[in-house]
């Protein structure tokens, strides 16, 4: 039966996942409309051995009719090993590991009050998603050269399993089915075919559907296969910027690592002024808007890393921004081994989150499971004033260090996101003059304390590669100059 | 003119030094490679461990000159072992790194054929810490792939071996690796030209290339041999990491194909290789040696 699919597809997404040299990445077939681009997508990867579980989570937020994706996978998967997951597992999984502020709060010196700590966590906002549509209609046709491997229907979902003998029967065949393909796609098509990968086509199955579903659940996949890692290309296909994607890891022993780009920690543990609070959220995107830039534009980010085993006996946070997972959203997001009855129970939680284009991110992701156990979380930290009376002496010499503290915090927001803020810094800086017997000496202020706000360049952090340049230089020319010094001394 | 006379008389004389010994070219690359990694690329500076390598080697090499009669220039090559697994090496425990330079340094006296070390040191080291403690690994990513890192790399490589005359073993070895790849990425997959090159332009494969798989004491003392094994390590190493996923496989490769290096040797004997030129005898050294 052939029935023309009357979705009119703009635009081809990627995102996700795979695994595989065959490997394994999925596409998005989407509307083009302006959330593409402002994309962040989300995946669980949990490994041990050979074994993968994949996730991926959908923020469609469109007509579910539309909704449609492939995901190249490297085996003809079985039914049980396709399920849908609780979307809450996301929103646990990045509420807990989300880079996050700590307060401190100082005593007063003139009443020997106890310091208090405590937490708020704050999560960073979802950038908008991507969407996606069509449908697919099933039809097997020797023109096409592609084979319907398996067929199975899943939670809310229709899929295919398809198997291609060359790239342009298979991008014919989802053309013919209602999918609007861009171009470059059919190039990076080809790589996946030739490497004998399978393709897992998605569609909603309206009557499958909860009739008051406004999303779609994450489509968990489970395979074994040597290879791990993640593949972007077919994302950039018709991608006009950036994409963001956080990948939240699981392996028994330690870290999951980037190995063929490399895996940069966040800026952590640094002060900053108390009036970012509550725009924590845009503080951290322009750090990471800065970080990313800083690193060439092609590295991925370590946000945390973390041994969350039960039965660990270290906390799992410092400050936790909740409670954990519990049991249960450990094993919705695919950690089998939770359920073997006497296996080890070990839990390393990483978060990485990468922001990739097509220009600085040629390959596809490839990732190791090392038994890197060293814990990291992406922390900032804001420290109240001490309340009450400081006339004292010790009060006095405490607002000193208060007001020399504060300047550090204004620099170091700027360093760290080049946010540029005078009214407030000044306000903020100048709280706590008027309780100062003596006043601080108002420095040179262009270019000392607010260097951003007077247009200045920002601190940079020292430029090593001149030094490495300059070294080298040194050696070669040390090697010469004996010659050249020969001819002079001769002369 | 009298001065400068002095001036180049005394820059001669320790341009000549330097040049006289391919290690020092060799310490001198792979600090300004560990000075990079921390400075530019971000490392973490885990100096607990890069003591416990400089430590280790240096006290190890210090037994074998005292006991085992290693002639004292050879603290030199237990410099660069240590600046080798300092680069290449992650461990969890500074402890680790003591027991990869024990075994780094312990092999090349404790096992000799006609009078030869059989593994590089570092090579030796790393893997055999990774494999008896699961606790160590090598991160392949941490270079990124900046081809300005590559050129770096290469250039000091170059320099290094120069001096020593085992260019050709690092060059085939690449080649070899690049026509391979070349071959599967970019002709049968029909990927881009960038996605080979991306492949390319890793430090640690290039810090193999240049610093491991050229070491002159542990590969075939004959150039056409030498060629022979840079190809097959190639190769295989092409293969297990394209067929059977094989993270870092170049390090896994060598530590097994170095076994056959007295073989090669005695298919095709050349003069053994000595690091110092016209100072020791190059057949008493190499018995002795380092």
């Amino acid at each position: 039966m052939k029935k023309t699919m009357q979705t009119t597809l703009a635009a081809l997404m990627i995102v996700l996942v795979g695994a595989s040299g065959y490997s394994f990445c999925g596409f998005y077939v989407a509307k083009a409309d302006a959330s593409l681009f402002n994309n962040k997508s989300e995946v669980i990867m949990v490994r041990d051995g050979k074994r993968n579980v994949i996730t991926m989570s959908s923020d469609f937020k469109g007509d579910m009719r539309d909704f449609a994706m492939v995901v190249p996978v490297p085996v003809v998967l079985a039914e049980k090993d396709i399920r849908v997951v609780n979307r809450n597992v996301f929103q646990k999984l990045n509420d807990y590991s989300a880079p996050r502020l700590v307060e401190y709060h100082d005593y007063n010196p003139c009443q020997q009050m106890m310091a208090e700590v405590c937490c708020s966590g704050a999560t960073m906002k979802s950038l908008a998603f991507f969407d996606n549509i069509s449908s697919v209609n099933e039809k097997d046709e020797d023109k096409y050269q592609v084979v319907i491997e398996a067929k199975y229907q899943i939670g809310e979902y229709d899929i295919l399993i398809l198997s291609a003998k060359e790239s342009g029967g298979l991008k014919m065949w989802l053309t013919d089915n209602g999918y609007k393909i861009p171009g470059k796609a059919e190039e990076v098509l080809e790589p996946y075919v030739k490497s004998n990968m399978k393709f897992f086509v998605v569609k909603v199955n309206l009557e499958k559907m909860a009739k008051d579903a406004d999303y779609l659940s994450p489509i968990q996949i489970e395979f074994e296969h040597e290879k791990f890692m993640l593949p972007l290309r077919l994302g950039m296909a018709n991608s006009q910027g950036s994409q963001d994607m956080i990948v939240y890891g699981f392996s028994r022993t330690g870290r999951i690592e980037c190995t063929n780009y490399r895996t940069v920690k966040m800026p952590t543990d640094r002060n900053i002024p108390l009036f970012v609070q509550p725009e924590f959220g845009s503080f951290y995107k322009s750090l990471f808007e800065k970080q990313y830039v800083n690193e060439g534009r092609n590295a991925v980010f370590l946000e945390y890393a973390w041994n969350v085993s039960p039965y660990s006996p270290m906390p799992h946070c410092d400050p936790c921004v909740g409670p954990p997972p519990v049991q249960q959203e450990f094993v919705d997001a695919g950690i089998w081994w939770l359920n073997e009855p006497n296996g080890q129970q070990g839990i390393f939680f990483t978060r990485l989150h990468v922001r990739y284009t097509r220009d600085k991110f040629p390959a596809d992701l490839q990732f190791q499971a090392t038994p890197n156990s060293e814990h990291f979380q992406c922390r900032y930290v804001l420290t109240h004033p001490a309340p009450g009376d400081l006339s004292c002496d010790e009060g006095q010499t405490y607002l000193t260090t208060l007001y020399e503290r504060r300047k550090r915090e204004i620099d170091e927001m700027y360093s760290l996101a080049s946010w540029n803020w005078e009214k407030r810094s000044e306000t903020y800086l100048n709280e706590y003059v008027g309780q100062m017997k003596e006043k601080p000496e108002v420095e040179d202020k262009k270019g000392e304390l607010f260097p951003a706000m007077l247009g200045k360049d920002a601190p940079k952090s020292p430029a090593p590669l001149p030094i490495v340049f300059s070294l080298l230089a040194a050696m070669l020319g040390l090697l010469f100059a004996h010659k050249w010094l020969g001819r002079v001394a001769r002369a | 003119m009298a001065a400068l006379a002095i001036i180049h008389q005394q820059t001669a004389r320790f341009i000549s030094w330097f040049r006289s010994d391919g290690r020092h070219f060799q310490i001198v690359s792979q600090v300004v490679f560990l000075c990079y990694g921390i400075l530019a690329l971000g490392w973490n500076a885990e100096y607990m461990k890069y003591l416990a390598a400089f430590g280790g080697c240096v006290a190890a090499q210090l037994l074998a000159i005292r006991y085992a009669d290693f002639p004292s220039h050879s603290i030199k090559s237990a410099l660069i072992t240590a600046l080798g697994l300092s680069l290449l090496l992650k461990t969890n425990s500074p402890w680790l790194f003591l027991i990869a330079a024990a075994f780094a340094i312990g092999q090349k006296f404790l096992i000799k054929i006609n009078g030869k070390h059989l593994w590089n040191p570092a090579n030796f080291g790393i893997v055999l810490v990774i494999v008896l403690s699961g606790d160590a690994w090598i991160s392949p990513g941490q270079w990124g792939s900046a081809a300005l890192l590559v050129f770096i790399i290469g250039t000091a490589g170059l320099a290094v071996l120069s001096n020593i005359k085992r260019l050709d073993t690092g060059i085939i070895f690449i080649m070899t690796l690049a026509a391979l790849e070349y071959g599967r990425v970019v002709l049968f997959l029909g990927w881009g030209h960038d996605v080979w090159l991306h492949k390319l332009c890793n430090g640690s494969l290039w810090l193999f290339a240049f610093f491991m798989i050229t070491d002159p004491m542990t590969t075939p003392a004959a150039r056409p041999m030498r060629i022979v094994f840079a190809m097959a390590v190639a190769t295989v190493a092409f293969y297990l990491a394209n067929f059977k996923f094989v993270n870092a496989a170049p390090f896994w490769v060598l530590f097994f194909a170095t076994p056959l290096t007295p073989v090669l040797d005695y298919w095709m004997k050349a003069k053994p290789f000595g690091w110092i030129k016209q100072r020791y005898d190059t057949t008493q050294e190499i018995r002795s040696a380092s």
